[in-house]
């Protein structure tokens, strides 16, 4: 990997940051950059990471400053070079492409149905068993389908679509170089172009609802290789996310019996629900930008060409932001968060993301699994921090 | 140069004189005119940058699009059938070169 001068003898250093602590718990750490050096450098990381909330709300509204079209990228590597790592007008343009599909009338008339049967069919597989490991068995399978729907790759199966995204996001945090991870990357990347390939000409005779439908048909339709970058990055960054806001939905709700009882008397708080789990637990807990020029931030100077992590799981925790950050309540006053990010880049499936989780998959699961709570034998477990969420969920309910 | 009024709901009001091209929202945030937040960044993508326009200019906005209709039909706070407006898309200057607006109680 190419190493550029990133650092002056000013910069602050948090060189007590490890990897597997910020796997395991990654908020004390964050809580301790906030506060003591809100933009240093990270040499476990290999990037600043900006932690404070209106920090990182400067670099999303800044895309001149801070560019997404980050040199030696391993997302580029991984996935090819898609619209997440442009920055406009490129990024604009292919944006427009593809994200008719996901603007919320479409959700609401043509996905939501759809995210229905899936909850519906797969919570009616589970039902019977009266005990089951909820992410595995419901939120990623639930999420898959959903996406290999909406994306337009209905040849693929869940299993495929959680391979796929699970390695090539391996791919794109491969900071260690490591061969084998690699060659799973690669042999997924080509899975993918297969599975398009077989979809394209059909898509192209016959316009749908998807978004490789309407990246072939816009007004500036997509290239082959524009529309395989970025159906790998929607693949890449569109199945945890539901996957973990809904683990971690549920995990708080299960664990806050008071306002669990609040939400079951008032459906219409699933979709604060949604809003605090995000907040509380961002799904991308960190995303990269580079600066284009030296630029001051958060009392940090730092190079042109420096390589940062914007970390919104700090943001979202920020206490300048937020009252007792660490607190999941549905109650709390409702403030902007960073979960989707901010600025042109802002989440392309938010709207999804949320009809999906808040509208369909929360009031059915309550509703289909009576006495639903977390099974006392089993721990569960969040794990990640660039990707965190529940890694376990185990649960139990009356058959 | 154009100039947008953004009136709170405490009765304190911003005046900001801005560059011809700017939007009603792209302003409010580079100001930090509280209460317009701008999440999307002016795609018309996430409604919270939600106006509603005084009468005097109503006539001088443009068309509202598709995409800003079904937006604003996401918006946090009650939409008003001719107030209504998201902040991204209007554009100060020329046929508009002054704006007086209320700033709704929520954008999220």
């Amino acid at each position: 990997m190419t190493v550029t001068p990133q650092q002056t003898s000013d910069t602050p250093i948090a060189d007590w940051v490890t990897l597997s602590a910020l796997h395991a718990d990654p908020f004390p750490i964050y809580r301790r950059l906030r506060d003591e050096m809100p933009v240093s450098w990270v040499p476990a990381v290999g990037r600043y990471l900006v932690t404070r909330f209106a920090d990182v709300h400067t670099v999303d509204t800044d895309a001149e400053t801070f560019s997404a079209d980050e040199s030696d990228s391993l997302m580029k590597r991984a996935m090819g070079h898609s619209m997440l790592r442009k920055d406009d007008p490129a990024h604009q343009r292919e944006r427009k492409a593809a994200g008719t599909p996901l603007r919320p009338n479409q959700v609401k008339k043509q996905w939501t149905p759809i995210f229905q049967r899936n909850a519906e069919a797969l919570l009616g597989g589970i039902r019977g068993d009266g005990a089951a490991e909820l992410i595995d068995s419901f939120a990623a399978p639930f999420a898959a389908r959903n996406l290999a729907e909406i994306i337009g790759l209905p040849n693929a199966s869940a299993q495929d679509m959680r391979r796929w995204s699970q390695t090539m996001i391996d791919g794109t945090g491969n900071y260690a170089d490591d061969a084998h991870v690699w060659e799973r990357a690669e042999r997924s990347y080509y899975e993918v172009n297969e599975a398009l390939d077989e979809m394209i000409p059909r898509l192209r005779a016959e316009p749908d609802a998807s978004m490789v439908s309407a990246m072939l048909h816009a007004d500036d339709p997509l290239g082959i290789e524009e529309i395989r970058a970025n159906v790998k990055m929607t693949i890449g960054g569109g199945l945890n996310e539901p996957r973990d806001v809904l683990g971690v939905a549920v995990h708080a709700l299960l664990s806050e019996g008071q306002q669990l009882a609040q939400v079951l008397a008032e459906p219409a708080l699933f979709a604060t629900v949604f809003d605090e789990a995000v907040r509380y637990v961002a799904p991308i807990g960190m995303y990269p930008r580079q600066t284009t020029r030296e630029v001051e931030l958060g009392g940090t100077v730092l190079p042109a060409g420096a390589k940062l992590g914007v970390v919104a799981g700090s943001a979202n925790r920020d206490e300048r932001q937020f009252e007792e950050p660490d607190t999941f309540d549905v109650h709390r006053e409702k403030k902007p968060h960073v979960a989707f990010g901010g600025g042109a880049h802002y989440c392309l499936g938010a709207w999804a993301a949320k009809a999906s989780v808040a509208t369909v998959a929360l009031p059915m699961l309550f509703d289909r699994l009576p006495g639903l709570r977390l099974d006392p034998d089993r721990r569960a477990r969040a794990a990640g921090w660039v990707f965190r969420g529940m890694a376990e969920l185990p649960v139990a309910w009356i058959r | 140069l154009p100039k947008i009024t953004y009136h709170h709901d405490d009765g304190t009001q911003d005046v900001l004189d801005v560059a011809d091209g700017s939007t009603v929202m792209r302003s409010a945030v580079t100001s930090g005119v509280h209460g317009i937040v701008g999440e999307c960044g002016g795609q018309a993508m996430c409604a919270t940058c939600h106006v509603y326009v005084r009468e005097p200019d109503l006539a001088a906005l443009p068309e509202i699009s598709e995409e800003e209709e079904e937006m604003l039909e996401c918006a946090a706070a009650e939409r008003d059938e001719t107030r209504s407006r998201l902040g991204c898309q209007l554009t100060l200057g020329g046929q508009l070169p002054e704006l007086e607006v209320d700033v709704p109680k929520a954008q999220v």
